[in-house]
């Protein structure tokens, strides 16, 4: 029976749930809280169940853009859901659940991609890579919802208008909080995931010089995702009015952009060798391309020596 | 069965009246033990508040149950009052008006404060106290945990709770509780000792604020405010030097001219390092510049803005009100019903012990004549004689609760008892 589960399963729980957070904006319903978390947790379980029966299809542990947005979209989900239950007060779906449909839809796009070849995906190196970078990308995802959660409080508060029916953010002081940890926790997962990537490359793929590797696009947008971050920490530690405010709700949301761009890049990065090929149709046509782990190569090759 | 609710309320009777007819928490149990010795069929629960006096009496059998003049009479004793002179001042319902009243009551919607959430756990308190006191009985049992219920599904359904509408719950709850989690490592400064001040600091201090600094004019006002919230009075001017440190304000002075202007407030701007400062400005006329709310990291609220937030609120409880009321509505009606079909229980009761016992005798003296039946036959005899029993009750009894939805079936329970022959 639970062969017939599907990503259709489980982000359909996330939407009724997500339906449920919005219309809080318009009726107050007096069972809305727990068929919220009722359908946030049931979606969250078959998500479970279904990363749990297609673990790899053929390769590892995320080996593939399928399977890692369904890996961060579960994060995400759970994240949402222990937040939810510890300030039940707070609209936090209404900025998660978005994110986390959105991954689910990038995986359904993302589909027929082919896997990152095992050899790339499987061991200790390729494992810490994937689940760093992982961690990281959820991590930015969160400041950026605790951002925009920020930038709206602030938005009301200056114009001196009560807290809207049914969309009750999260004090400024928390949500500053949760930015300020946002930036420190993302620059260190995103540091693991670019340090052991080029350990990865430089160790298993024998590159011949560390200079190689930054022309990788993968590599060097990796890299400037991480620059940003640390230049984020350092202008937060060094200038006191950085650490309040607006700005490190700018920042999160700034890293947010550069995520995206990073993660833009590794997927570009895929086609570099082949194009011409459609992203839905590359699992079909594309047999010997490359792509990154986690976010890069799919195939046995060793990329990086057929960059100029 | 009979419910009935006499007493008094902030809608009609004066505070002079109200204040004679309190009664002090510790008070509570002797009162009802008093009550109970005087009617020993009855069950009582007294509800005491700033707002309200309401003694609710009830008995299963309305002959033991006191009357309106009886608990009036009591009230009015009791305070060494005549109750003469008090008759006309208290109010009484019975019956579903009384279930309605407390249910309205309990939901906080015939408070002074519409909304207000501690009139719940004050009427949760009166019930508990009198079951302590062994005064309560299945009527008052099941009325007030019917109350209790309701008004928790008011609070639930509704957004009537969720909307404050004084100036000074407004300013911490909808504002600087949306600035700041937590109070209890928040410096507080008060400016002015005004009675709105000393009022919204109370908020802040039940929400944990403990770092309080009071700079008023007239140090020996500042320091009487400081000692009754355990805060510290400081010179008048050191107000700029605390205003740069504080991250909460309260300012209620009556000076005519603003006391921290542009200019002031630029002076210390840097050393706030943007961080958040909430400034609530409750005098008329204003004590802040208006121009510092344009500052990062600034929140200033005057007064006008807290009261007009006040009346979003008001506004928006008054469109929930009828929300809430059909759902009181709809509980009264169900909880009428439980009640009225409870008072069928012993009628009930007697007609399927009757029914039972001539069951068992004919089942006895079948199996008797049938002799050496197996336990197999013995048992479908028995259920053969079950199902005869249900069915043959079955529309009396369905008939029974259609009626005790209108109200108690005195008719059809007599009826019940002529054609079954049923003793009481």
């Amino acid at each position: 029976m639970l062969s017939g589960v599907s990503i259709v399963c489980f982000a359909a729980s996330y939407a009724v749930s997500l339906t449920l957070e919005v219309s809080q904006l318009f009726v107050k319903i007096g069972v809305r809280r727990p068929l919220t978390l009722g359908f946030a947790g049931a979606g969250l379980l078959v998500h479970t169940v279904y990363l749990a029966l297609h673990p790899t299809e053929g390769g590892a542990p995320l080996s593939s853009w399928y399977h890692w947005c369904l890996a961060v979209a579960w994060v995400v989900a759970a994240v949402y859901l222990l937040l939810t239950l510890s300030r039940p007060q707070a609209s936090l779906g209404i900025f998660l659940l978005p994110l986390v449909l959105s991954l689910l839809g990038l995986a359904h796009l993302f589909r027929g991609l082919p896997h990152f070849s095992n050899d790339q995906a499987t061991g200790w190196w390729a494992t810490l890579h994937g689940v760093a970078l992982l961690l990281g990308t959820v991590v930015v995802f969160i400041g950026f919802s605790a951002g925009l959660m920020y930038l709206l409080q602030v938005y009301r508060l200056k114009q001196k208008r009560p807290p809207q029916k049914g969309l009750r953010l999260p004090s400024l002081e928390w949500l500053q909080r949760a930015n300020e940890s946002s930036l420190i926790v993302s620059s260190l997962f995103v540091g693991i995931g670019l340090v052991t990537g080029i350990a990865l490359d430089l160790t298993k793929y024998q590159v011949d010089s560390i200079g190689q590797i930054w022309t990788d696009p993968v590599v060097w947008s990796s890299a400037v995702l991480l620059l940003w971050l640390i230049i984020a920490l350092v202008f937060n530690a060094a200038y006191k009015p950085a650490r309040q405010g607006r700005k490190i709700a700018y920042l999160t949301v700034a890293s947010f952009v550069f995520l995206i761009l990073a993660l833009s890049m590794a997927l570009l990065a895929r086609h570099a060798s082949d194009t011409t090929v459609p992203l839905t149709t590359a699992a079909e046509t594309v047999s010997n391309t490359t792509a990154h782990t986690s976010w890069g190569y799919q195939d046995g090759s060793i990329p990086l020596r057929r960059l100029p | 069965m009979k419910l009935q609710v006499v007493g008094c309320s902030h809608h009609e009777t004066p505070i002079e009246l109200r204040e004679q007819l309190a009664f002090r928490e510790a008070e509570v149990p002797g009162v009802l033990r008093q009550l109970r010795d005087r009617f020993p069929n009855s069950e009582a629960v007294l509800l005491s508040t700033c707002n309200r006096v309401e003694l609710y009496v009830a008995g299963q059998d309305p002959q033991g149950s006191p009357g309106r003049d009886e608990v009036v009479q009591f009230l009015a004793e009791y305070h060494g009052l005549s109750a003469h002179d008090v008759f006309d001042d208290l109010f009484a319902r019975s019956g579903i008006d009384a279930v309605r009243h407390l249910f309205t009551v309990a939901a906080s919607l015939d408070s002074l404060v519409v909304g207000e959430a501690q009139i719940l756990s004050q009427v949760k308190q009166a019930y508990e106290l009198a079951s302590r006191g062994d005064s309560t009985g299945p009527v008052t049992h099941a009325a007030f945990q019917a109350a209790i219920r309701a008004a928790k599904r008011v609070a639930r359904e509704t957004t009537i709770h969720e909307r404050r509408v004084s100036v000074p719950s407004v300013a911490i709850t909808d504002f600087a509780s949306q600035i700041f989690e937590r109070f209890d490592d928040k410096q507080v400064l008060v400016v002015g000792a005004g009675e709105m001040g000393s009022e919204t600091l109370r908020y802040l201090v039940d929400q944990g604020a403990k770092d309080i600094n009071v700079v008023n004019r007239d140090a020996e006002r500042a320091r009487k405010l400081a000692a009754q919230f355990g805060g510290r009075a400081v010179p008048w001017h050191m107000l700029l030097e605390l205003l740069a440190t504080a991250d909460l304000v309260i300012s209620t002075t009556g000076a005519a001219q603003p006391i921290v202007t542009l200019a002031d407030f630029k002076k210390i701007q840097k050393r706030l390092n943007q961080r958040a400062l909430c400034i609530l400005d409750l005098a008329v006329p204003r004590d802040f510049d208006p121009d510092i709310g344009q500052g990062l990291g600034v929140y200033l609220y005057s007064i006008d803005d807290l009261k007009k937030t006040c009346q979003i609120n008001r506004k928006a409880r008054e469109r929930e009100w009828p929300k809430a009321q059909r759902i009181l509505e709809e509980e009264t009606a169900q909880f009428m019903a439980d009640l009225h079909h409870r008072a069928t229980g012993p009628t009930i009761q007697r007609l399927k012990a009757r029914a039972n016992q001539l069951k068992d005798e004919e089942v006895t003296r079948l199996l008797k004549k049938l002799n050496n039946t197996d336990q197999q036959s013995h048992e479908e005899i028995q259920r053969s004689f079950d199902r005869l029993i249900k069915k043959l009750l079955h529309p009396p009894l369905e008939s029974l609760r259609d009626e005790a939805r209108k109200g108690t079936p005195h008719g059809l329970l007599d009826a019940l008892k002529k054609l079954f022959q049923l003793k009481d």
